[in-house]
């Protein structure tokens, strides 16, 4: 086989996807002054799969830290967090996070992918063990393949599985690194963490968690799941992101239980890319502010959330799991979830479309994700347009759905 | 340590059940090129076999893994 025909076999792949007749891996978004509207193929759509949980991607304070700082350092900074591309604004943002977060340390990263696998691939090396969750991002798996570790899965969101595969590992689970996420991106499961807290202390192993997607949405004041369930201090890893609830691009890792700080000579993927540009460091720091005074985004974006679940439970969708930012509506086929959305679109809503290999179990669904900046009114749109496809789609009208995936 | 044979019986029975439409496949199958297994469906057959035989799998491993008899020979020597 050729270098080249890895090529072939990619178009085959864009081929399968485009024989399901709709543009969903391209669709061009224009946004145009508003985190939950915008336009695709010139037709106005309320956007509904946008990880903004919080809005704050058009937030009045963020956007003039932004502009400030571009006009005041630049457009970038050309260079890497060890070189020339750490400024007074790198460094404020990794004390304010560590405040918010009550960490020891805290470590800025260009991307939270770029933060996962750097901070993975560091943490663990050739003779650990890396047991990570069988639903983990592509950037956990990456990670975990760079650092040269022995890695295993456990079942997804299953503490006795994990509890089992760690004890085959005996005296090695000192040695070993859990991986979990709080809130997974394509069903919108919630991990039972305090669960498997308590497995991971039991076998003398570390726990890293992804924050991901529960950070600034969970929790009295945003600092996520942990925070919800009271259980911080016993974790010794934090990764997340600033592209979701913050509204822009990057990623942090840090520790209450461990100073990481000194890792930032260590991790290749702090080390060698460039560092954020100064416009995006000053929007995240807005956005970390208003995401710890954001009981109120918070409530609002819950509220729409149960609307919107109970809205699509009763058209008869089957929903990936209870409550929560990401609800994923289960299809029967690619074809069907195609279907779906290409009938959503029309009715103007933009949701995700998530085929075969893009979600577990190989599940076809359509992935909504909502935010506390859609109006009550908007919420209302999106169940209009879920019900247009409901009849479109199904044969007959169907009772409401009660299981998860 | 457990034989062989009774590796490769036991991955023909899970992939008789999964990916063979119940049919027993020759240990010298290809799981991917042959029997259509994705990458996530190995991973999930080595899951069942590290239950069976109360074995730890790393998935680092699986790229010299191509064949029943190639993932047998590698769980007997984990038992």
């Amino acid at each position: 086989m050729s270098l080249l025909q890895k090529l072939d076999a990619a178009r085959d792949f864009q081929d399968q996807l485009g024989q399901l007749g709709v543009n969903a891996i391209g669709a061009t978004i224009d946004v145009t002054g508003s985190a939950t509207e915008g336009r695709i193929e010139g037709k106005r759509v309320i956007l509904a799969g946008t990880n903004n949980y919080l809005g704050l991607t058009f937030d009045p304070a963020c956007i003039e830290a932004a502009a400030q700082a571009v006009r005041t350092h630049g457009t970038g900074t050309t260079g890497s967090r060890l070189a020339n591309g750490t400024y007074a604004g790198h460094a404020a943002l990794e004390r304010e996070l560590s405040a918010f977060l009550g960490t020891r340390s805290a470590i800025a990263f260009t991307t939270g992918y770029v933060a996962n696998v750097g901070a993975i691939s560091t943490l663990a090396g050739p003779g650990d063990v890396i047991m990570l969750d069988a639903d983990s991002h592509a950037s956990i798996y990456e990670g975990a393949k760079l650092s040269g570790a022995e890695i295993y899965r456990f079942r997804h969101n299953d503490p006795a599985d994990l509890d089992k595969r760690l004890r085959r590992l005996g005296d090695r689970c000192a040695r070993t690194l859990v991986i979990v996420e709080s809130l997974y991106s394509m069903l919108g499961d919630v991990a039972p963490l305090d669960q498997f807290c308590e497995v991971v202390k039991r076998h003398g192993a570390f726990l890293l968690l992804d924050d991901a997607h529960s950070f600034g949405i969970m929790g009295e004041t945003g600092r996520g799941l942990a925070e919800t369930l009271g259980i911080e201090d016993e974790i010794d890893f934090v990764t997340g992101t600033f592209s979701k609830s913050l509204g822009s691009v990057g990623g942090f890792f840090a520790s209450r239980k461990h100073d990481v700080a000194p890792l930032r000579s260590q991790i290749r993927a702090y080390m060698f890319t460039a560092s954020s540009t100064p416009s995006v460091i000053a929007s995240t720091r807005a956005a970390l502010k208003r995401v710890a005074q954001g009981q109120a985004l918070r409530s609002q974006l819950w509220k729409n959330c149960e609307r919107v679940h109970e809205g699509l439970t009763s058209l008869g969708f089957k929903l990936g799991a209870a409550p929560s930012p990401v609800i994923a509506s289960l299809m029967d086929s690619p074809e069907q979830a195609a279907a779906a959305w290409q009938a959503l679109l029309d009715a103007g809503v933009y949701v995700n479309l998530v085929v075969p290999p893009g979600a577990p179990k190989n599940l076809s669904l359509l992935r909504c994700s909502l935010s506390a900046a859609h109006t009550d009114e908007q919420v209302e749109q999106i169940i209009e347009g879920y019900a247009a496809v409901a009849q479109r789609l199904f044969d007959q009208p169907r009772a409401a759905a009660t299981a998860y995936a | 340590m457990i034989s062989y044979d009774e590796c490769v019986s036991e991955i023909q029975t899970l992939l008789a059940q999964s990916h063979a439409g119940g049919s027993i496949v020759p240990p010298e199958s290809d799981l991917i090129d042959e029997l259509g297994l994705a990458s996530l469906d190995v991973m999930e057959l080595i899951e069942a076999l590290e239950d069976r035989f109360d074995v730890a799998f790393p998935i680092n491993e699986l790229g010299d893994v191509r064949t029943i008899a190639d993932l047998a020979r590698r769980i007997q020597n984990l038992t």
